[in-house]
């Protein structure tokens, strides 16, 4: 009697969660809140020191800072706390006029010495500014700003729009704790609170460039991506950023929900490590050529994806077309390699071997993107075809970063945007210049081509845009023939809002995500 | 006499099923329709249907063959698991309780170091260290689970030291490793039998969690607690990714809870008189 007793308590218990599930799925559109806006994100920075890693993305997206230039929606640059620059006749000086009229949110006023100083301060806490550029000096007069830099530099607005080079008021430190408190920035919101599951913004009531609707401003960082699309689904925030390929669908109802789809300037993309297995060539050609990238993107991803070939996306100008990929999708060639290179199954468990040692690759992947995981696995399918056994490590996002300098993996998988600067120049070199004793050191790969390097040389003076495009191109057609990274696909990126709000945009620099355009829906 | 009866009808009936699910484990390969491994990525997703009864996972996989490959895995390491710690802890009990004094004080002072932390938390944390496979899964959790059985072994060996025939095995000149293996361990062996066959339930659950965590099986390893785990993306589209490895969970630690408190009622000698 008595464990029936059980089995029946057991049932109840499965019908009450049942009915529990299933209560959790009303629909709980609540009453807009003009004064508040919620925000769903995802955040990787610990603080809000802009130059702390790449913690000023951060500070940007959250409207707290703002830089010398920002891309428009077709990625070309535009003057926003300059308002006008120009460069000398030897290409070595660039001249910058910094807007007049625009204040810190401490109410001190924007001036060139302001902006040197804070230029200086990039340069002299991060490493990665040396990567844009290197000057010889900055020099401020009142709202003028001049460059000199040590060799020409092309693309000098682009460089200066990147969140690494956005303004803080540098006098505010160091009664200000930047990391903790949030920098004193130009932007329409300042920081009120911050921790890393979750930021306060309050508006700044000196800005510039317009009202700002929101009174207070909290961003709740949702990293699991479909805990984002639920929280959006019950109203608990008005907007989210980066929702899953898999969960676009939930959004369809245009009463409810606007859905700002489009192509951004990432790539997915698997390092491959060149001192590893995959160093040989012919064993790399045919790891790449196994994976069918077509299904991927278009059945597995559902078309959220562009199937991946070059390193940079089709959104840019870059070729794309006209690039061939010696190591497109080919099972039999795949084969073929491995067994030109020495690789056999001698002992039938489907993994080949060599010289005693199987063919095993470690593939390093980080879960808060949601379509790693999916590629990796479909990666790791298709390799188990022709004889690879890829082992999936999944490691903490944090970890990605040191893990790539340091070279310690087979395949490290990455979203990255290739155009920070509107240019695809530095995400080229970072990943692909030869890197000697540390001085390229996002190449932890190891991989080296001098033809290559040359490429790079002559790009870095080049100021001609059809001759800096011809050579992209050459630059990516090296890479992909020498097989020196799998690249996946070319996501597209969102920001879903509800329709009780209204101006929220996704731009493909995905630097702007909380702007002053967004405002209560009028009614 | 009766309820004796029912007793021993409930546990012969639970063995049925228990053996049962064995048998789909080890039969594993010739009860599932396709290869748990093989996926046809076109046909990602899909709806149960006649051809895929639990329908395709994200990689177009059979789930009902992962299902039934994952029983494998998921018994392998639970019974391994349990083997290990049952064998350790009672082990070092015994040794405790029956040698006395510092042998007893330092073992039982490890024990009491051990259960000052959080199980499951320090499980977390020792596979995290160790890195997410199989085996790390079941050392970490081996690793907090054994001293339940050591103070259970100790406690009775304790009681039964005590006993006359223990004496005079003793006088006789039988040598200490004999007289725990001849005269304490069978007697105490019912009892913790019974409370590794009720464990069997737990342990099933902890490294479905560790796998769900990320820290026990790896992708493509079918496994219920990763499958959960590979369906949370998709809860809303294609629910019935987390339906059916939930339910496998749900069904068989259930049995194996029920088979092991039926076990425990008819090996319980009170309940024989």
């Amino acid at each position: 009697m008595k464990r029936l007793g059980k089995l029946t308590l057991v049932l109840m218990i499965v019908c009450l969660a049942a009915v529990f599930i299933a209560g959790c799925g009303g629909s709980g559109k609540k009453e807009a809140d003009t004064k508040t806006l919620k925000v769903g994100v995802t955040n990787f920075a610990d603080s809000l020191e802009p130059t702390e890693n790449y913690f000023g993305w951060v500070v940007m997206r959250y409207g707290i800072g703002e830089s010398l230039a920002k891309f428009d929606e077709k990625m070309n640059v535009q003057p926003w706390l300059a308002e006008s620059w120009q460069i000398s006749a030897d290409h070595m000086t660039w001249t910058f006029k910094v807007r007049d009229g625009v204040k810190f949110s401490n109410g001190k006023p924007l001036d060139a010495a302001a902006v040197k100083a804070s230029l200086e301060r990039a340069f002299a806490k991060n490493k990665r500014a040396v990567t844009f550029f290197k000057y010889k000096e900055i020099k401020a007069e009142g709202q003028t700003l001049t460059i000199l830099t040590e060799k020409p530099e092309p693309n000098m607005p682009g460089f200066l729009a990147d969140p690494l080079f956005l303004i803080v008021d540098v006098s505010a430190e160091p009664a200000r704790n930047f990391a903790k408190e949030g920098p004193i920035g130009t932007g329409p919101y300042m920081c009120k609170t911050f921790v890393k599951d979750k930021a306060v913004m309050v508006k700044n009531p000196y800005y510039w460039d317009g009202v700002v609707p929101y009174e207070t401003v909290e961003i709740p960082s949702i990293d699991d991506p479909n805990t984002r699309a639920m929280a959006l689904q019950s109203g608990e925030v008005d907007m989210a950023v980066n929702i899953a390929a898999g969960d676009i669908g939930l959004f369809n109802d245009k009463t409810k929900f606007h859905v700002d789809r489009i192509a951004s300037l990432r790539t997915v993309l698997a390092r491959i490590n060149q001192q590893d297995v995959l160093g040989d060539p012919k064993v790399r050609a045919a790891f790449i050529s196994a994976c069918d990238r077509k299904v991927y993107n278009e059945v597995i991803l559902k078309g959220t994806f562009i199937e991946g070939k070059a390193p940079v996306p089709p959104s840019m100008d870059y070729g794309f077309d006209q690039l061939k990929d010696p190591n497109s999708y080919n099972i039999e060639r795949a084969k073929q390699l491995l067994a030109e290179a020495g690789w056999k199954d001698a002992d039938g468990d489907g993994i080949l071997e060599k010289e005693g040692k199987k063919l095993t690759v470690d593939f390093v992947v980080y879960n808060s993107r949601a379509e790693l995981p999916i590629y990796a696995e479909a990666v790791q399918s298709d390799a188990k075809k022709v004889g690879f056994d890829v082992k999936i490590k999944t490691v903490d996002y944090n970890l990605i970063d040191k893990m790539g300098i340091n070279g310690e993996y087979g395949l490290l998988i990455s979203n990255i945007t290739t155009a920070n600067t509107g240019d695809p120049e530095i995400f080229l070199n970072w990943y692909w210049k030869t890197n000697t004793n540390g001085d390229n050191p996002q190449n932890g790969s190891g991989y080296s081509n001098p033809a290559l390097d040359a490429k790079f040389a002559e790009l870095s003076t080049t100021f001609d845009r059809q001759q800096r495009r011809q050579l992209i191109i050459d630059c990516q057609q090296i890479i992909m023939n020498d097989g020196a990274a799998l690249f996946l696909g070319y996501p597209e990126t969102n920001i879903i809002s509800s329709t009780s709000i209204e101006g929220a945009q996704m731009y493909p620099s995905d630097y702007y995500w909380l702007t002053n355009k967004i405002k209560p829906a009028k009614k | 006499m009766g309820s004796l009866t029912k007793d021993k009808f409930l546990f012969w009936l639970y063995t049925f099923f228990v053996l049962l699910i064995l048998g789909f484990a080890i039969f594993a390969p010739w009860l599932a329709p396709y290869d748990p491994y093989d996926a046809v990525m076109r046909q990602s997703l899909q709806a149960p249907s006649d051809e895929h009864l639990f329908g395709t996972d994200k990689l177009g996989r059979d789930c009902l063959s992962r299902i039934i490959y994952g029983a494998r895995t998921s018994l392998m390491m639970t019974l391994s698991l349990v083997a290990v710690i049952t064998v350790v802890g009672t082990f070092i009990g015994v040794l405790a309780g029956y040698m006395g004094g510092k042998v007893d004080t330092v073992l039982m002072r490890i024990v009491d170091m051990m259960l000052a932390f959080p199980g499951i938390v320090l499980a977390i944390a020792i596979a995290g260290m160790l890195g997410g496979n199989i085996v790390n899964a079941i050392l970490a959790l081996a690793a907090v689970s054994w001293t339940k059985y050591a103070r259970l072994g100790r406690s009775l060996t304790l009681k039964l030291r005590q006993r006359d025939f223990i004496a005079a095995a003793v006088t006789s000149g039988s040598k200490p490793l004999h007289i725990l293996w001849r005269h304490i361990l069978p007697n105490i062996l019912p009892t913790i039998v019974v409370t590794a066959s009720m464990d069997i339930g737990t342990m099933i659950m902890e490294l479905a969690g560790l796998s769900f965590l990320g820290f026990g099986a790896q992708p493509p390893t079918p496994e219920w607690g990763l499958m959960l785990n590979e369906g949370r993306q998709h809860i809303q589209t294609a629910p019935w990714l987390m339906l059916y490895p939930g339910a496998a969970i749900l069904i068989v630690v259930t049995i194996f809870n029920l088979w092991g408190d039926s076990l425990r009622d008819i090996m319980d000698p009170q309940r024989a008189n």
